[in-house]
C-alpha cells in the first residue's frame, strides 16, 4: 500500500533560524502516524505545513499524489493545539457550517454531527454554545469539528491533552474507529504511551531535525534492553555479583536489575532459580518513554 | 462561489442575531421615531393654552390709519392665517377682559399720539412675549406702515411699494448667461442644483457613508480579530482560501449594513407618512419628486465601491491584531481617514468646485463623499466621474490584494500587534 500523505525532505526557515530541517515521512491508508518532540522541536510547523497554513522553502508535500490546492483542503480534518471554535455560536451551528466550508452538504453534515455527538455522549451540547461548555466537552466538539467531514487525511495536535480518562478513551476509540475506515492520521502528542497503543510507526523531532524514524517496534529493537524485572517465593542473594549487572533494587516481589549487557540475563535466571523458585523473569524491553528521553535529552546535554 | 455564499450566509445569521445589533437598531429607529416628532410635539405644546386662536386684535388709539396699513399688508401676504379685529376700550383692563372674551391671540396697542413721530406699538398677550411666526408678520407690517406715515403725501404708493420690497439677489452661471446649457437634457439642472432636495440628499448620502463605513468597518475588524483570538481561524485557513474568506466577512456585514439600513428608511418612511407628520413636513416645503435621481444613483455607486475599499482594510487590519482590546488602537488611522472624507465633504457643500474639492474627489479614499458633493451640487464633466470611478476600482483591487497578502499573514501571526516590517519579515517567511 502506497503511503496517502508523504513528506519529502521538507525545510521551514524563519529568518535565519531553521524551524523545520529536512523531514521526510509518509503515512499509509489506515494509520496513525505519531509525530513526537520537544515543545519547540518542529512539530506544529510540521503540521501547519501539511495544513497549507504555511509553505514549506524546500521539499515537498504530496496528498495522494497531488500537491496541494483546493481538493486537498476538502480531504482533510484538523484539529488545533488550542480549540479553534467559535464561543458564542451554537455547537451545531458551526460545526455544519465548518463541514460546508469542506465542500459537505448541509444535511450529511448535520447526520454526522449528531452521530459523533451519540458516540461522544454529548447529544445535550447540541444546540449550547461553546462558552458554556467545560474545557473538555470543547475538545471533544473540537474533535467532532475536525472529523465531521469525513476527512481522509486526520491531524490531530496534541488531541487528548487536557481530558479526563474516560473521555481520553473515547477519543483513543474514535481516533482508531476512523483508521479503521481507512483514515491517515498524523498524531502528535507527548504522552508516550498513548503513542505505544495508537501508533505504528513514529517520528522523533529534535531540534528541528528528526533524530529517530520507524517502526516502533524496530525503534525499540535498537535500543539496549537495560532493566530485569524478578520475581521470586524468596528473597535472592548475591545477584550483584554477576557480571554485567550494574545495580540491583526492590524486594522478592519485584527486585528490578539493571545490566549493561543483554548477556546477563541468563546467568541471573540459573541464579536465582538455583536459589528460590522464580514466579517472573522479564527482560524489559525500554519504554518509548526512555527511548525519548535519551534521544532527545543526550542531545540536549 | 458556493463557499463564498456559505461564509456570507453565516456572518449575516450570526451578526443579526447578537444581541447587540438587535439593541442597537432598535434604539436607533427608536431615536429617529423620536427626532421625527420633534417639531410635532413643539408645536402641541407651543400651541398651548390659546391653540388654534389665530385672531390678534388692534386697539388703535385713533391711529386708524396706521391700523388698516397693517391690516392690508398682512391680508395680502401668501398663506396669510392671521386675522385682525378691532378692540375697543377705554383702559388696559377693558383691553385684556375683551381680549379674553374674544379669544385672542393678543392684541396691539398703537400710542396714541396725534402728530408726531411714528407711534409706539405694543403687542399684548397672556404671557407678555411675541410668538415667532406673528412676530415675522407683525415686523414687516409695521414697518411698512412707518414708511407710509414718514413718506406720506411725498412718494406715490408705487415708489412706497418698491422701497419695501427687498432686492433679489440672482445667481447664474458663465454658460447659461451664454445661452449654453452644456447639452444637458433638460434646460434647468444647473439653477436647480441648489434646491434643498439636492442638499439633503448629498448630505444624506455623505452621512450615510461615514457612518456604515465607520460602524460596518469595526464590525468587519472585531470579527475577524475575535475568529483570530479564538483560534477558529486556523480551521478556517485550512478550509477556504483567505479571499474567499474575506470577501465573505465583507459582503455579510455588508448585508447587514444594508438591513439595518432599511430597516432605518421604513422606520423613516413609516413616520413621515402619519397625518400629522405630514402636515410638519409640509411646513418645510420639501417635495419629494424633486428628487434628483442621478445623484442618487452615483451615490450608490460610489457609496458601495466606498465600502468595499474601506471594509477590505479594515478586515486587514482586524487580522493583524490579537486581542479585541487592541483593536481600536490599531484602526485609529482608518478611523481618521474615513473622518477627513466626511468633513472634506460636509466642510465644502459650498464651494465645490475648491482646489481641495477638486483633488480629493480623485483620492480613492475621500472620493466617495466628495464626489457625491461635486456631481450633485457642483459642476462636473462626466469624464472626471469616470476617472474617479477607475481610480476607485483600482484601488479596490490594490487594497484588495494587498488585504488578502496582509490578511493571510496576519491571522497566522500571535501575540503582540506586528509592525510592519515584522509583517514584511513574516509575509516574506511565510512565503506568501
Amino acid at each position: 500500500m502506497t503511503d496517502r500523505l508523504i513528506l519529502q525532505n521538507v525545510v521551514k526557515r524563519y529568518g535565519d533560524k531553521t524551524a523545520v530541517d529536512r523531514i521526510s515521512l509518509g503515512v499509509k491508508e489506515g494509520e496513525i502516524y505519531g509525530l513526537l518532540g520537544a515543545n519547540g522541536a518542529g512539530k506544529t510547523t510540521t503540521m501547519r505545513m501539511v495544513l497549507g497554513l504555511i509553505y514549506p522553502d524546500d521539499g515537498t508535500i504530496t496528498y495522494g499524489g497531488r500537491p496541494y490546492g483546493g481538493d486537498v483542503q476538502r480531504m482533510v480534518g484538523y484539529l488545533p493545539e488550542e480549540r479553534g471554535l467559535y464561543p458564542k455560536v451554537k455547537v451545531s451551528e458551526q460545526i455544519v457550517y465548518l463541514a460546508k466550508l469542506r465542500g459537505m452538504d448541509g444535511a450529511e453534515a448535520d447526520k454526522n454531527l449528531r452521530y459523533w455527538m451519540k458516540k461522544f455522549e454529548a447529544e445535550e451540547y447540541y444546540d449550547k454554545r461553546i462558552e458554556e461548555l467545560s474545557k473538555g466537552n470543547q475538545q471533544k466538539m473540537g474533535f467532532i469539528a475536525a472529523v465531521v467531514h469525513r476527512p481522509q487525511i486526520l491531524i490531530l495536535d496534541e488531541a487528548f491533552s487536557g481530558l479526563d480518562p474516560v473521555n481520553v478513551e473515547l477519543l483513543k476509540l474514535a481516533v482508531k474507529e476512523l483508521r479503521d475506515e481507512g483514515a491517515s492520521i498524523l498524531f502528535s502528542t507527548h504522552r508516550m504511551e498513548h503513542v505505544e497503543e495508537l501508533c505504528r510507526n513514529i517520528t522523533i523531532l529534535d531540534r528541528s531535525k528528526t533524530v529517530l524514524q520507524g517502526d516502533i517496534r524496530e525503534v525499540k529493537n535498537g535500543f539496549p534492553r537495560e532493566q530485569i524485572l524478578l520475581k521470586t517465593a524468596s528473597p535472592v542473594e548475591g545477584l550483584d555479583a554477576i557480571p554485567g549487572v550494574t545495580g540491583i533494587e526492590g524486594d522478592p516481589d519485584g527486585y528490578l536489575l539493571r545490566i549493561s549487557d543483554e548477556s546477563a540475563a541468563v546467568p541471573v535466571l540459573t541464579e536465582a532459580m538455583r536459589q528460590s523458585e522464580v514466579r517472573h523473569f522479564e527482560v524489559k524491553e525500554p519504554t518509548l518513554n526512555q527511548i525519548f528521553i535519551r534521544s532527545v535529552g543526550e542531545r540536549n546535554e | 462561489m458556493n463557499r463564498l455564499g456559505t461564509v456570507i450566509g453565516f456572518t449575516f445569521k450570526n451578526k443579526v442575531r447578537t444581541k447587540s445589533f438587535v439593541i442597537t437598531t432598535l434604539l436607533l429607529a427608536l431615536l429617529m421615531t423620536i427626532g421625527i416628532h420633534v417639531p410635532f410635539f413643539i408645536q402641541l405644546f407651543t400651541g398651548g393654552d390659546n391653540a388654534g386662536s389665530n385672531k390678534i386684535g388692534i386697539a388703535d388709539g385713533g391711529q386708524t390709519e396706521i391700523a388698516q396699513q397693517i391690516e392690508e399688508y398682512v391680508s395680502a401676504l401668501p398663506g396669510n392665517e392671521l386675522k385682525f379685529v378691532a378692540l375697543q376700550g377705554s383702559d388696559a383692563a377693558a383691553l385684556n377682559a375683551e381680549a379674553k372674551k374674544q379669544e385672542l391671540k393678543g392684541y396691539l396697542t398703537i400710542a396714541p399720539l396725534a402728530n408726531g413721530p411714528f407711534p409706539d406699538v405694543e403687542y399684548v398677550s397672556e404671557n407678555g412675549s411675541v410668538p415667532a411666526d406673528v412676530q415675522a408678520v407683525l415686523q414687516p407690517a409695521l414697518e411698512s406702515a412707518k414708511t407710509r406715515f414718514i413718506a406720506a403725501g411725498v412718494l406715490s404708493d408705487e415708489q412706497i411699494a418698491q422701497l419695501t420690497t427687498p432686492v433679489q439677489l440672482g445667481s447664474v452661471s458663465y454658460d447659461q448667461l451664454n445661452g449654453n446649457t452644456g447639452g444637458q437634457p433638460t434646460d434647468g439642472p444647473e439653477s436647480d442644483k441648489f434646491n434643498p432636495m439636492n442638499f439633503i440628499t448629498v448630505y444624506v448620502l455623505m452621512t450615510l457613508f461615514f457612518f456604515s463605513a465607520m460602524l460596518t468597518g469595526n464590525m468587519i475588524a472585531s470579527e475577524v480579530t475575535s475568529e483570530k483570538s479564538s483560534r477558529v481561524m486556523e480551521i478556517l485557513i485550512t478550509s477556504v482560501s483567505p479571499l474567499t474568506q474575506m470577501f465573505g466577512k465583507v459582503i455579510g456585514v455588508f448585508l447587514v449594513g444594508l438591513l439595518q439600513i432599511g430597516v432605518f428608511g421604513v422606520t423613516i418612511a413609516i413616520n413621515l407618512m402619519l397625518p400629522h407628520n405630514r402636515n410638519v413636513l409640509a411646513g418645510f416645503d420639501l417635495d419629494f419628486s424633486q428628487m434628483p435621481l442621478d445623484v442618487l444613483f452615483y451615490g450608490l455607486i460610489f457609496y458601495i465601491l466606498g465600502y468595499f475599499l474601506y471594509a477590505l482594510l479594515y478586515a486587514a487590519v482586524g487580522s493583524i491584531v490579537s486581542r479585541t482590546e487592541d483593536l481600536g488602537q490599531a484602526v485609529t488611522p482608518l478611523t481618521m481617514l474615513s473622518l477627513a472624507a466626511f468633513y472634506i465633504g460636509i466642510f465644502s457643500l459650498n464651494s465645490t468646485d475648491s482646489l481641495l474639492m477638486k483633488i480629493s474627489s480623485f483620492v480613492p479614499f475621500t472620493s466617495p463623499t466628495t464626489m457625491i458633493a461635486r456631481i450633485g451640487l457642483g459642476k462636473i464633466d462626466f469624464w472626471e466621474i469616470l476617472l474617479s470611478l477607475a481610480l476607485l476600482l483600482a484601488a479596490i483591487f490594490f487594497f484588495g490584494w494587498l488585504s488578502a497578502k496582509i490578511y493571510r499573514t496576519g491571522v497566522l501571526m500571535y501575540g503582540k500587534r506586528p509592525s510592519f516590517k515584522e509583517l514584511r519579515k513574516a509575509m516574506k517567511a511565510y512565503k506568501i
